[in-house]
């Protein structure tokens, strides 16, 4: 009896004691742990080194320097005749403008009492070549104020922005002929008088680009606008074929060799790179169709051509992932293929439809590729549309091809901007992406 | 133990709503039913019973054309309702399932409120002039349903969050909305618990009054219960047919015989 109840004593094992087989398992677990989070630690810590590059080296192009100046608006430099007639002051070029720009800074350098060795000509060098037609179109559109002394503020130039946010210093411009010492020390005072200073730069968002010889003026404005037609085209036509096609293979197609060999074509042009589709919106749509160049609406029908099988690839998944058991329930009560599809499948799929709608629409947004090939790139969108017919047919630029055009050109001051329009363009990925993820939550079906 | 259905069944109608003929139903190569005749009677209750894929959801299929959803499925031979064949090339299927009601194996309440799953047979088939005669359509299907009490204060709340019993009796209420003269049910209580199935066996008999219903069921106690009339089927053939009680006491055919004493199964 004692041995029977010793001996399964001695081959019981303790559930306080681990066996070999469960430590050599837990330590497997702890290092398939280890080995995740460690990829995850890894991920964060490039996301993190990407965000910090971006914001240090973009935050720039948000401020600009910008200087305080009195002008007056000289009646005999402006208004010969003095008649006030929009069409002779008209006649006036910026170059006219020039003397009185000089004149302010002169005014305010004896004002001050700042000493310095500058001709008056040359101290409008720290101004933006901007300033003058800044002055024109104001008078332009106030003819009446012509004689009165008016307050600006003018960009400074690039160099000068440079010089405030330590780009430029005064051993780095030693054979720039765009500043001088003389003109730094000018800046110097100006900024200790407070009529020279650093602030906020709304236009950076909202204005057009520049020609190379004025970045302190460009801003991702105007390509914002031609991306925004060109995800109009995008939303308009991808959307209602993508999805009707998907529905049409999805829920009334046969199953036949026909439609597997669409069925892979669909999947296959996914993968295709946006460059190919590029070359064919330009063979085809400006080539062929003689559509203008650069025009949001060839961009967009190219994007178009390459958000498709996007939207049909996750149309389609939503619209399997409604349960059969629903179209039965409709055919059972007497509904068309048609009702069942539109009443009942087609509400169900709509949050899948729409959130891969959103993510191909992210997707297009940010392609640059294509835009290449029709004329997006290198164009210098300097008016923003009028219209919605301009705006889709008048060339312009788009946010990333902006981007791309600005990170090719010569000065610093043009890098810091691409950094900037990258900022913008991640902003509205990351705000598309999440309304994406919102309404999938939002939505998911409950059974 | 059937005698009051037998006696039921002595005295009831004899007039046939259903009438098939030959029915052969091919999926791609698998012959699923093999020279299926058959006469389902109106205001009856008409019970499929046999072992599983022996083809009896394939047989309720074909009576309202579900099997056309199949894109590999093939049916000949004749089926007839009220002498009117449904395969007939004029045959909309869309107004023959409004005419054959259906309720399947899962309930499958649409993803919407209770009254909107009642009221959206009766809405794509234009019977209601306005709202409040779709509300009567509605309550009278509900009460039908046997579930107007159970849910006649939440009527707008979704069809999805009753319970299975609950989600079957609104299908069948779901079902009966379009008055159809037919009514099929696939193993309509495979997913319910005893309770929820003897509420609605119960209404499958009050059903009868109006009516023709055919239940395909695997459990003889149930055929037995409700169906006036049983047809047992086995690989694709239908063996025997006839009145439940002589089904279930002195089966004719061999294989009824042993499936009924469970040495098929
Ligand atoms: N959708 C379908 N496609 C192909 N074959 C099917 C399909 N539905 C049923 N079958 C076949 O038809 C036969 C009968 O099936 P079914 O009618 O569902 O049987 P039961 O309802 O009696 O269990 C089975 O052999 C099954 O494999
Ligand atoms: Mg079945």
């Amino acid at each position: 009896m004692t041995d029977a109840i010793q001996k399964p004593e001695k081959k019981k094992s303790s559930l306080l004691q681990l066996d070999a087989r469960t430590r050599t398992r837990n330590a497997a677990e702890t290092r398939f742990k280890a080995y995740g989070m460690i990829a995850i630690a890894f991920g964060l810590l490039m996301l993190s080194i990407l965000v910090f590059n971006i914001v240090t080296r973009g935050a720039g192009a948000y401020q600009q320097t910008f200087v305080a100046l009195e002008v007056e608006l000289l009646a005999g430099k402006l208004d010969k005749k003095g008649n006030r007639d929009l069409d002779d002051i008209k006649k006036v070029s910026t170059f006219g403008y020039t003397p009185l720009l000089s004149n302010a800074l002169e005014a305010k350098v004896i004002e001050l009492g700042i000493e310095t060795d500058l001709k008056a000509k040359k101290m409008v060098g720290i101004l933006s070549k901007s300033a003058a037609a800044q002055v024109r179109d104001y008078v332009l559109n106030n003819p009446n104020k012509i004689g009165e002394t008016i307050g600006f503020e003018f960009l400074a130039s690039s160099r000068v922005d440079g010089y405030l946010k330590g780009r430029v210093n005064r051993d780095s411009i030693g054979n720039d002929k765009n500043i001088s010492p003389a003109q730094l020390d000018l800046v110097d005072a100006l900024k200790a008088e407070g009529s020279l200073a650093k602030r906020f730069n709304m236009s950076f968002i909202t204005g057009s680009d520049a020609s190379d010889a004025r970045p302190e003026a460009a801003g991702m404005g105007t390509s914002m606008i031609g991306s925004f037609f060109m995800m109009l085209v995008v939303l308009v036509l991808a959307l209602p074929i993508g999805v009707a096609a998907s529905i049409y293979l999805e829920e009334f197609a046969p199953k036949n060799w026909i439609t597997d060999i669409i069925e892979v074509n669909i999947s296959n042009l996914a993968a295709v790179p946006s460059i190919v589709f590029g070359i064919l919106g330009l063979a085809v749509f400006i080539n062929y169709m003689h559509l203008p160049n650069s025009a949001p609406l060839v961009g967009g029908l190219v994007l178009t051509l390459m958000t498709l099988p996007t939207i049909i690839i996750s149309t389609r998944a939503s619209l399997k992932a409604v349960p059969p058991s629903i179209r039965d329930a409709a055919l059972g009560v007497g509904a068309s293929k048609m009702q069942s599809v539109f009443h009942h499948v087609l509400p169900l799929a709509a949050p899948g439809i729409l959130t891969g709608t959103i993510i191909g629409l992210a997707q297009a947004l940010g392609e640059t590729a294509p835009l290449l090939l029709i004329g997006m790139v290198g164009f210098i969108a300097s008016n923003p549309p009028d219209s919605i017919a301009t705006g889709l047919l008048s060339p312009n630029s788009a946010m990333p091809a902006q981007i791309y055009e600005w990170a090719k050109r010569a000065d610093p001051a043009f890098y810091e901007r691409a950094w900037g329009g990258i900022i913008i363009l991640l902003v509205f990925l990351v705000t598309m992406n999440t309304i994406a993820v919102i309404l999938r939550r939002r939505f998911e079906r409950r059974w | 133990m059937n005698d009051k259905n037998i006696m039921e069944s002595h005295m009831g109608t004899t007039a046939i709503k259903i009438s098939a003929r030959d029915v052969q139903v091919y999926y791609g190569d698998n012959h699923a039913i093999k020279d299926v005749s058959i006469d389902i009677e109106d205001k009856t209750v008409t019970a499929f019973i046999g072992p599983s894929g022996c083809g009896k959801s394939t047989f309720l299929r074909c009576l309202n054309r579900m099997n056309d959803t199949i894109d590999i499925c093939k049916v000949t031979g004749s089926i007839r309702i009220d002498d009117e064949d449904i395969y007939d090339r004029r045959v909309d299927p869309v107004q023959l399932r409004a005419k054959v009601g259906m309720v399947f194996q899962k309930p499958n309440p649409f993803p919407k409120s209770i009254y909107d799953n009642v009221a959206y047979g009766p809405r794509i088939h234009g019977l209601a002039q306005n709202k409040a005669d779709l509300d009567e359509i509605v309550e009278r299907a509900l009460r039908r349903g046997a579930i107007w009490n159970e849910v006649k204060d939440r009527l707008q709340s979704p069809g999805t969050g009753l319970s299975g019993g609950q989600q079957q009796r609104l299908c069948i209420a779901r079902a009966v909305a379009t008055e159809p003269e037919v009514l099929l049910m696939d193993e309509p209580c495979s997913a319910l618990d005893p309770i929820a199935t003897a509420q609605v066996e119960e209404l499958i008999d009050e059903l009868r009054q109006s009516f023709s219903v055919v239940i395909v069921t695997h459990s003889m106690q149930q055929a037995a219960r409700v169906s006036q009339k049983t047809a047992f089927f086995h690989l694709g053939n239908m063996v025997e047919y006839g009145e439940t009680g002589q089904i279930f006491t002195t089966p004719q055919d061999p294989r009824t015989e042993s499936y009924i004493t469970g040495r098929i199964g």
